[in-house]
């Protein structure tokens, strides 16, 4: 089970960086094109698709992570169980907070899908395309935090703290 | 409901969430609801979806991800190294010697990075030890670490720049180039000062160099600078001139970086994926402190706060000055708990409306802030710096906070000067290429 999670996680993160390379290589054929004469159509359009997509995708990947970052000044004070009731309710907020987030962009592709909404640009695209990553990440989002919610009502220390901790030593 | 009481509710809450430890973009997203809910304004899915969808999708946006994966490429190579050995040779024979390649590869980083944690730790990771070798003072190469390691916030290409730029909507090319000669007044503030403490504390430094500095050393550690910096200038050029947007820009940084990897060496499938995850991580999360911006900027707007806070501070007859006083104050107290992005972030959605009405120049006022948030960084609690260099030294939070402290109030004089001369922030912008 938990191997699974692990690949679904690591698919979150993948995911939202295929779509960095694909705004680096739209950005370069937009380059490359103007020494050749032709015009990557609305490529300003497609860049920020992908922009949106591989920001939500992602959003999951980067919680589990611990990579959304927070003020940890006050809580790292806290002795264990204060600790974990914390966590508790701030994972509960934030989980009644994240289903109302996927729902309002899951109802946007659906009325994008409804009333045939289609992008400006040079390509008309079906607006309701590039917002579904939108609403599958925000969704992710969501289980990534319902699963940390889980482990901290059984009790277990969920993945992110273990990440910060580390990470206030290494990185960002 | 009176707005004088929704604004304390709010700001109440926002503090409350913050504290109890919830994400920053999470709480944005919550106090932009709570705002919506309050204001009477019942249709917050469709705001939500409408600003996270117009946030998300921003062209000028798009160069945060690129310049981010640049900085992880370059990270995971043999860059600070490079610039050790390469710098070193041509500052062994100025007074305060070695100290001073702490304060260049932080600023030669730092151009490619744009992370100042990531700065100090990359650069201290290879300078420090070698540093305390040699016998130079801790105090001093912790200090001299820890102040240039903030350059990362101001030199272009700059993540908090663009993340100012967006949410401020300000052209990110004149905010990158405005940004060039702060940061480079920066430095010299930052090298002037070790040069005169190194004057005189002679006692702290080694006898010897341990470096040659003979013209043959020099030239040969020039071939190990001139990748990065030919990149670095190529990025900037490009954008200078007007050849390339940002973003374009960004994408040839990336490309460069990857290519760069690729001929020292340090570019394997896993290196790439390992620097990709590394983009994805802070990418994510700052897109989606915009996204969370962006709304409770929307919802501010509903409520009229930052309206009614620019008229009742416009009422107190303030001089710029002042204001500018009382605002750098604000900005350190908030940044002591909060880290940079957040601080522009709340500020942007609360107080623009104040700047503007006092006909602060919104450029300016970038570069205003980025500083400000520099000198935040090497505060006690929370800054940032003081944590990555805590942890790469095992030295007191507060013995490394103080060994900063010139630093700090380094940049404070850097405040005071493009106060006065506001020239040294506007004028590369002004001559810009237009087009």
């Amino acid at each position: 089970m938990s191997r699974i999670k692990d690949k679904l996680y690591l698919c979150s993160g993948l995911l939202s960086g295929f779509f960095i390379v694909v705004i680096t290589l739209l950005l370069l054929a937009q380059i490359v094109g103007r020494f050749f004469n032709f015009i990557v159509p609305s490529a300003e359009d497609f860049a920020g698709f992908a922009l949106a997509a591989s920001t939500f995708l992602g959003l999951a990947y980067t919680f589990r992570e611990g990579g959304h970052i927070r003020v940890t000044l006050v809580i790292q004070r806290f002795s264990p169980l204060p600790r974990k009731i914390q966590e508790g309710m701030i994972l509960t907020l934030s989980l009644a907070l994240l289903c109302y987030v996927s729902y309002a962009c899951s109802f946007m592709v659906y009325e994008s899908y409804i009333y045939d909404e289609v992008s400006y640009g040079y390509v008309p695209v079906p607006l309701w395309i590039p917002q579904v990553p939108v609403a599958v990440g925000a969704i992710a989002l969501t289980l990534a935090v319902f699963d940390a919610w889980i482990d901290v009502v059984r009790g277990k220390q969920p993945d992110y703290v273990k990440q910060e901790d580390a990470l206030s030593l290494e990185e960002i | 409901m009176d707005m004088m009481w929704i604004s304390i509710l709010l700001g109440f809450a926002l503090f409350a969430l913050l504290g109890l430890g919830v994400w920053v973009s999470f709480t944005l997203i919550a106090i932009g609801g709570l705002g919506l809910i309050l204001s009477e304004n019942y249709q917050i899915d469709l705001l939500f979806a409408t600003s996270s969808w117009g946030a998300s999708t921003a062209w000028s946006l798009t160069a945060l991800p690129l310049f981010i994966w640049m900085g992880e490429v370059l990270f995971r190579t043999r860059l600070s190294e490079d610039l050790f050995k390469g710098l070193s040779p041509w500052l062994g024979g100025v007074p305060g010697k070695l100290l001073h390649v702490n304060i260049l590869s932080c600023g030669i980083f730092a151009a490619v990075s744009g992370s100042s944690a990531a700065t100090a730790a990359t650069i201290g990771r290879m300078t420090l030890p070698e540093l305390r070798k040699q016998g130079y003072s801790d105090r001093m190469a912790i200090g001299t670490l820890a102040g240039s390691g903030t350059l990362g916030l101001l030199i272009p290409p700059s993540i908090i720049l663009i993340v100012y730029g967006v949410a401020a909507e300000v052209s990110i090319s004149r905010l990158f180039i405005a940004g060039a000669l702060p940061g480079l007044l920066l430095v010299s503030l930052f090298m002037g000062f070790t040069m005169i403490w190194g004057h005189f504390h002679k006692d702290e430094l080694p006898k010897t160099t341990g470096h040659e500095t003979s013209w043959a050393a020099r030239v040969k550690g020039l071939r190990k600078l001139l990748p990065v910096v030919g990149l670095i200038g190529f990025v900037l050029g490009s954008i200078y001139g007007g050849l390339t947007t940002p973003t374009e820009a960004a994408a040839i940084g990336v490309t460069g970086a990857l290519i760069l990897a690729a001929f020292t060496g340090s570019l394997s499938r896993h290196s790439f994926m390992d620097s990709l995850l590394g983009a994805v991580k802070s990418s994510c999360m700052i897109g989606f402190i915009l996204v969370g911006a962006h709304f409770l900027t929307l919802a501010m707007g509903f409520l009229g706060i930052p309206k009614a806070l620019a008229l009742w501070i416009g009422g107190m007859s303030l001089s710029p000055m002042e204001l500018i006083l009382y605002l750098t104050v604000l900005f350190v107290v908030l940044g002591c708990f909060l880290d940079g992005i957040s601080v522009v972030v709340l500020t942007v959605a609360v107080i623009l409306p104040v700047i503007q009405a006092a006909n602060i120049d919104l450029l300016w006022f970038g570069i205003f802030i980025v500083l400000v948030v520099e000198m935040s960084q090497i505060t006690p609690p929370v800054g940032f710096n003081l944590f990555v260099i805590q942890a790469l030294t095992g030295k007191n939070i507060l013995y490394v906070a103080k060994a900063a402290l010139p630093f700090f109030l380094l940049i404070g004089v850097a405040i005071l000067l493009i106060s006065v001369f506001p020239e040294i922030v506007t004028y590369l912008p002004a001559t810009m290429s237009q087009n």
